[in-house]
């Protein structure tokens, strides 16, 4: 209570570093996390307490309490009181044994160790001790243990490179940089526990890019923005160690405040069975009332006069007030309707389905020996009413693993291998046997396989070795070697890594780099280049360029990037040649390749230097720096000779495509949310088929402002109905959004197919109120959704929105901890296991290794366990029904006394024991969708089973032993034997039987006849199609026309060059002098200040402090 | 790696049909004739049964006689709960213009008697009737005891409620000589009732065994002098309170009285003539506005006399052939349109 009062009021946090008792004033939450809901003392009444909150438990309660009333009591205690403590009993297992592993998980979080700065010296301490305002050190590939502020690392400046997978899924380096005051403090102990800074900033949220905040420390104030703060979750990266201070502990971070609150998931089903109980139940109290209405007259005419006959001393007796008690014998009577067994069956049905789920070999990924799980056992009829899937890019339908396949050298396509997997072992082997040895850094992982292209090498045809050269040196890798002497890249964006990677194998290979030169090993030669400029990619130029000096003296310019915009520079010479390449780069686009298109340029010593000048000339103005620098660059990058191109796939995770066209074929809309850049969710959604050349439009909403947005979708709708109902005026469109239930008619006028790609920034925006149901309306007619750059959060607004206001169920499917608020958020959430992370699987309600799994999660076990949940009800309902209202029909002869026509025993044994199984079995294992059942051995044995019970049951209950034993209890000897020699009762089971089957037969016949079923129909349709034409199956070799789309740089970001060229990520071999330091200092600010506005720039368009006072 | 290779193992799904779901199903998928023509046996076989039913109910033999208004002041008497230790006698004559052949049984019916109430049917305590302990009255509440405190045997509103009249059935051989039908008293009721539910506390004396005890307040007798004359019909394993003890689902329902002692005149049947029934009336009904009656009947190998069954199986068989002729003629129909599609 008093913490929520106070969190409501902590509107900025004040954090003084290494004083505990100061920040323990402002009773902020310490670095503890607890997931779990009970303790031992708390279970139980907690777990009652909430257990009895659902309705049906609650109302089995009441029954229970009406019964133990004498004046009411028409059944015993025991017809309730045991299916009751059964079903309790389960769940509150079920909960301790969950919480028990939450609690399991906590405490393996909580306890992981760190060091922390406590009483001047670094003391291991575990995560759940860690204060705000304390100190901790990180070292290399250490996860974060909380929202810390960077003080000081090993790297120069206080630079240091974090990996955000858990966060935003995003594999590349991120860099944060300490402030230059506080990365003085180094790795001294003693001076960075004097450190007393106070950081004043915002209150705990869960925006992942923003951050604002001010340090004051030595009298001075520093501004304090995103680029200083590492977030828990996030994994230390290239960095042996860094400092940090806790702003946000626990609960607080980020990461805590970004993973939604746990929901407890109902399937609808579910809700249809709550609506079902209760309007039995209303139909429960009619029933009750006619009966108890029925009493009263009875009593009023018949009963008085029986009274004194049969009943002594009672006269006094109301007959209104008899009615009142009646109507209470008639509800616990009549309540077998809906007994509680319902909901144990219900239960044990999920159970066994979800077993199904595990059991399932088709969705064991032998590979990482991983099978499917359904974790969460109550969801499974809902998996088949699925519409909308939301899936994560990057771990699920992608494997994030770049490699470089094909790539066209002077004319010629190289790589023409098959990528099967099958057939991997054998191009391992024939690797081997062909004994290619041009790289002894050779990856043995490395998949480019390719006769020519080694004999190529080997010959030394010089347009290879240039187009491998250039692969070594245009790029902004770092690399390092460790211990082992193995080369080891620091790439900053993965399709760069496979470029580079795939010239190290193929013999050029890339060694280290100082500011000035770049070294390489071509063929076992170490060449050292002279690099004199770096022009820096940038999301306008779409290309990155190197100029080298050889030894031999040459100046050389190095391009590589987006193929439409580098052709447009080339050399006119190179006619012939680039229609040749752009044939190959379509051809490799269809393919689902990204390409990029590589160029160089011979350039004159005289002519470099000049432009050199200029661009010294430029870099020095103040006023239109950076147009005149981009014109020098244009300048230069021209009259380029093409190489080729390159093809690197962002591999997709195997049957990703015959997954998603099978699942669109079932009518499930699948949207993409993606964390990565628009370009890259594009061209996995045109590698998985979502996005095709033959759509009729995608519309792209990339607005910055509300009203670009606003604008953005009204032009897209537009668009979207002007093409479809070219005689509407746009008006009656718009008085449409202002209702939020949409219209299906207007849905189904839009005939064509349609995408829509829209991201973060303008997903903010289209959230708003005002515009959601535009944004709706527009996502759900076209057929497929990409949302890009988006947040965890917004992952989860976005499927909010469509739980929301479509009525649709939902299933969220992602891999990392991205995608935990989405996964939580969804009707289903589906977990990507086998991976790193797991929290993901943890949220998950069904995990399984691979994305190609979710067709048939969906499409065959949640189809069965549906139409079987369905069937079970159907089932259920009839045979109590049936059971039940032979006790309406009796109460007209019996005086409406509540009296029953079964025994007690019967009643209770009936849903628990003689039925119950039968109906299991059909529910758990039926099969198909048509009418006939499927009788397995299983229902055999179990409907023959309970008949054969219920006859030893009652022959046991009508024996004389048992009567001698029990009297009261057992009162019915001989009943049995006499009744059932009894000729017309057979004869009455025989014709019961008849007459209750012949007319399901009939109409069954009859249907089949005049009404085909809609199975019927399929079957019919299935085999003319199969005489017709063999099915049409979409190969991921489908080739486009047009829509090359090159992929350089996808998950690049600007500013690395200047990083590389400014030196000032170099590791120095000899740590600069202390005195030096503020002379490097003050250069590196412009850098530094570029890079933060630039990254600003792309990652968000929330305002920032883009200054960073020194 | 060795270990590495069972967990491998172990984590895969086992291949069984169960598991994977492929169990060996049947699957019931019958062709048009073979439905047609099941419908058309079934049809038949329960049109002849309906017609063998029927044929054998209406071989029954049955009287039934209404003495409710025919005993008008005998019923007068009884309205009056004082008068309860007056005997009043009714004669009620009638003609039997057939004779009943076989076995005959004479029976008791009650027209509106509730004996199907609720708290009427839980009053009663088996434990007492079985004779293991004759002073348990727990559940028979509102007759547990008597004003003097002893325990009521047998307790109860059942038992209290008993069917108390006599009935005599005399053959008017002519209009002087009645000759008194012989009539068995015993085996009217289950076996099992008799020898097992039922049974006498176990002492010398029967009258000893209830010491203790007081009977039920409408008796007007003990139940240890039900049947003086038989101690194996007396006390709580008398027939006729047995037959009363079970008690009957529906507020209409007759009791089995007596069996025809098939002796002298007597060994075929009833002899169809004039005959009087000679009804000691002490039951009342005029106050729950019920009815009497007597019935003499015969049974069959179907059981009594009511029609019901055998209207039901004819309907039934009706229904289905009907059913069976138009689905043969709809599917007749369609297959001619079908070919004709095909062509």
């Amino acid at each position: 209570m008093f913490c929520s009062r106070k969190k409501s009021l902590e509107v900025e946090r004040i954090v003084k570093a290494n004083d505990r008792e100061y920040n323990e004033k402002f009773l902020y939450k310490d670095n503890r996390i607890h997931t779990s809901k009970y303790s031992i003392l708390t279970f139980l009444p907690i777990n009652l307490f909430e257990q009895f909150q659902r309705v049906a438990n609650a109302y089995f309660l009441f029954l229970l309490i009406l019964q133990l009333i004498p004046e009411i009591s028409s059944l015993t205690w025991f017809t309730t009181i045991v299916p009751l403590v059964l079903v309790v009993t389960m769940t509150a297992v079920k909960d301790a044994t969950d919480d028990y592993f939450r609690h399991k998980s906590d405490n393996q979080v909580n306890n992981r160790q760190s060091e922390v700065l406590i009483d001047s010296k670094l003391q291991n301490e575990k995560w759940m001790n860690v204060k705000v305002g304390d100190i901790i050190k990180l070292e290399n590939n250490q996860f974060v243990a909380a929202d810390l502020l960077l003080l000081s690392s090993s790297e120069p400046h206080g630079l240091c490179y974090i990996e955000t997978a858990e966060l935003d899924g995003e594999t590349n380096l991120k860099v944060r940089h300490a402030l230059s005051v506080t990365s003085e403090l180094g790795a001294d102990i003693s001076r960075l526990a004097k450190f007393d800074g106070i950081v004043v900033c915002e209150a705990p949220n869960n925006k992942l890019d923003k951050f604002t905040g001010v340090l004051s420390w030595n009298g001075s104030k520093h501004s304090l923005n995103n680029e200083k703060i590492i977030l828990r979750g996030c994994v230390l990266r290239n960095t042996s160690w860094c400092f940090g201070m806790v702003i946000f502990a626990g609960p607080d971070t980020k990461l805590m405040q970004n993973s939604g609150k746990t929901k407890f998931k109902r399937t609808s089903i579910d809700r249809l069975m709550n609506t079902l109980v209760l309007w039995i139940f209303g139909f429960l109290i009619c029933l009750g009332t006619i009966l108890a209405i029925g009493n009263s007259i009875w009593e009023n005419q018949v009963g008085d006069q029986f009274r004194t006959f049969l009943f002594s001393n009672e006269r006094e007796k109301n007959s209104v007030f008899s009615g009142f008690l009646t109507f209470w014998s008639y509800i616990i009577i009549l309540n077998t309707v809906v007994p509680i067994s319902l909901y144990v069956s219900v239960e044990v049905i999920r159970l066994g389905h979800s077993y199904f789920i595990n059991w399932d070999r088709k969705m064991y990924y032998s590979r990482k020996a991983t099978p499917a799980e359904a974790r969460t056992t109550t969801l499974n009829e809902e998996l088949g009413q699925i519409e909308y899937v939301f899936s994560d890019k990057t771990g699920t339908l992608t494997q994030n693993i770049m490699t470089f396949k094909k790539c066209s050298i002077n004319g010629r396509i190289y790589g023409e291998v098959c990528d099967d997997w099958g057939q991997k072992t054998d191009m391992t082997k024939k690797k081997e046997t062909m004994g290619f040895s041009v790289s002894p850094q050779a990856d043995r992982t490395f998949q480019f396989f390719d006769h020519h292209l080694m004999e190529s090498i080997e010959l030394g045809d010089p347009k290879v070795h240039e187009f491998l050269r250039l692969l070594a040196l245009c790029h902004t890798v770092m690399s390092e070697e460790n211990s082992a002497g193995e080369l080891i890249y620091q790439v900053q964006s993965p399709d760069e890594g496979a470029l580079v990677t795939a010239a190290k194998n193929l013999g050029f290979i890339f060694k280290s780099r100082t500011p000035e030169t770049i070294t390489i090993e071509e063929l076992g030669t170490l060449v050292t280049y002279q690099l004199l400029a770096f022009l820096d990619f940038n999301n306008f130029r779409k290309r990155m360029s190197v100029i080298v000096r050889n030894p031999e003296g040459q100046i050389k310019l190095y391009s590589k990037g987006a193929d439409t915009i580098l052709f447009e520079r080339l050399h006119p010479s190179n006619e012939d040649l680039l229609t040749l390449t752009s044939d190959h780069l379509s051809e490799f686009a269809g393919e689902g390749l990204r390409t990029l298109a590589i160029a160089y340029r011979d350039l004159d010593d005289k002519y470099f230097r000049e432009w050199h000048k200029m661009l010294e000339d430029a870099n020095t103005t103040t006023d239109e720096r950076d147009e005149r620098i981009a014109g020098l660059y244009e300048e230069i990058e021209r009259d380029l000779m093409l190489l080729g191109a390159t093809a690197v796939e962002d591999k997709l995770q195997d049957g990703v495509i015959e997954t998603v066209t099978s699942l669109s074929l079932a009518n499930i809309k699948i949207w993409v949310l993606t964390g990565d850049k628009q370009e890259t969710a594009i061209n996995i959604g045109y590698a998985c088929n979502m996005l095709t050349d033959d759509m009729n439009d995608v519309f792209i909403i990339a607005g910055n402002t509300a009203t670009e947005v606003r604008e953005e979708l009204r032009k897209a709708k537009e668009n979207l109905f002007g093409r479809n109902r070219s005689f509407s005026n746009g008006h009656v469109v718009f008085e449409k959004k202002q209702s939020l239930e949409l219209d299906s008619v207007v849905e189904e006028t839009v005939t064509g197919d349609y995408a829509l790609i829209i991201n973060g920034h303008s997903l903010a925006y289209a959230l708003e109120s005002d515009v959601k149901n535009d944004l709706l309306e527009l996502a759900c007619m076209c057929k497929t959704v990409v949302c890009c750059r988006v947040t965890p959060l917004q992952k989860a607004q976005v499927v909010e929105l469509v739980k929301k206001y479509r009525n649709a169920v939902t299933l969220a499917i992602g891999d990392g901890a991205n995608d935990v608020s989405m996964i939580k958020s969804a009707h289903i959430g589906v977990g990507i296991s086998g991976q790193e992370g797991l929290q993901a699987v943890l949220a998950s309600d069904y995990s399984f290794a691979q994305f190609r799994y979710l067709q048939r999660l969906l499409l065959v076990h949640g189809r069965w366990s549906y139409v079987r949940m369905c069937k079970f009800l159907c089932y259920f309902f009839y045979k109590n029904f049936a059971f039940t209202l032979v006790h309406f029909w009796f109460g007209f002869f019996c005086g409406f006394s509540a009296q029953t026509v079964y025994d007690q025993w019967f009643i209770t044994l009936f849903n628990i024991v003689y039925t119950s199984l039968p109906v299991l079995a059909m529910g758990i294992f039926d099969q198909i969708a048509l009418d006939t059942s499927y009788w397995t051995v299983i229902n055999h044995v179990f409907i023959w089973g309970s008949i054969a019970t219920y006859f030893s049951i009652l022959f046991t209950m009508h024996s004389n032993d048992i009567f001698g034993i029990f009297p009261n209890q057992f009162p019915f000897v001989g009943n049995a034997r006499h009744s059932l020699t009894q000729k017309c009762i057979w004869l009455v089971i025989l014709l019961t039987t008849v007459a209750s089957v012949m007319p399901v037969v009939a109409f069954r016949f009859l249907k089949v006849d005049l009404f085909p079923t809609l199975s019927d129909q399929i079957r019919q349709w299935q085999k003319a199609q199969k005489k017709a034409r063999p099915l049409r199956t979409r190969k991921p070799q489908t080739r486009r026309s047009s829509s090359r789309r090159s992929g350089y740089a996808f998950a690049h970001q600007e500013g690395y060059g200047e990083l590389i060229t400014s030196g000032k990520n170099m590791r120095a071999k000899n740590p600069p002098p202390m005195s030096g330091l503020e002379k490097t200092l003050y250069n590196s600010t412009s850098w530094i200040e570029n890079l933060c506005k630039k990254t600003t720039d792309t990652v968000s368009s929330f305002s920032q402090d883009k200054t960073v006072k020194l | 790696m060795k270990r590495k290779c069972q967990d491998y193992k172990s984590r895969l799904p086992d291949n069984t049909a169960m598991k994977q779901q492929q169990l060996p199903a049947f699957r019931l998928q019958l062709s048009a004739n073979e439905i047609l023509s099941g419908f058309f046996a079934i049809g038949l076989f329960c049109l002849g049964m309906g017609i063998i039913l029927l044929l054998s109910a209406k071989s029954i033999r049955e009287v039934e006689i209404n003495y409710t208004e025919k005993c008008a002041t005998c019923a007068k008497l009884r309205e009056d709960a004082t008068n309860f230790d007056k005997e009043c006698n009714c004669s009620i004559s009638f003609y039997l213009p057939q004779k009943m052949e076989g076995n005959v049984y004479l029976y008791y019916k009650l027209y509106g008697f509730y004996q199907n109430l609720y708290r009427y049917i839980l009053s009663r305590s088996n434990i007492q009737l079985v004779g293991t302990d004759v002073k348990d009255v727990r559940n028979c509440a509102p007759f547990k005891t008597s004003d003097n405190g002893l325990p009521i045997a047998p307790c109860g509103a059942i038992a209290n409620s008993m069917f108390n009249d006599t009935i005599v059935l005399l053959y008017n051989f002519n209009s002087s000589t009645h000759i008194r039908v012989p009539m068995v008293r015993t085996e009217t009721a289950w076996w099992t009732d008799k020898y097992v539910k039922f049974q006498n506390p176990t002492f010398q004396n029967l009258s000893s065994a209830f010491a203790g005890t007081a009977k039920p307040p409408n008796w007007p007798k003990p139940v240890y002098e039900l049947d003086e004359k038989d101690p194996g019909n007396n006390g709580f394993v008398n027939d006729d309170f047995i037959v009363w003890m079970r008690t009957a689902a529906f507020p209409n329902f007759k009791k089995l009285y007596r069996r025809l002692h098939r002796i002298g005149n007597f060994t075929e049947g009833l002899p169809a003539g004039s005959y009087s029934f000679i009804i000691n009336y002490n039951f009342p009904v005029g106050r729950f506005q019920g009815q009497k009656a007597v019935v003499l009947s015969t049974l069959t190998w179907s059981g009594g006399s009511s029609l019901f069954l055998a209207l039901a199986y004819l309907v039934t068989g009706a229904v289905t052939l009907l059913a069976s002729f138009s689905m043969m003629a709809v599917h007749l129909k369609l297959k001619e349109r079908k070919t004709f599609f095909l062509q």
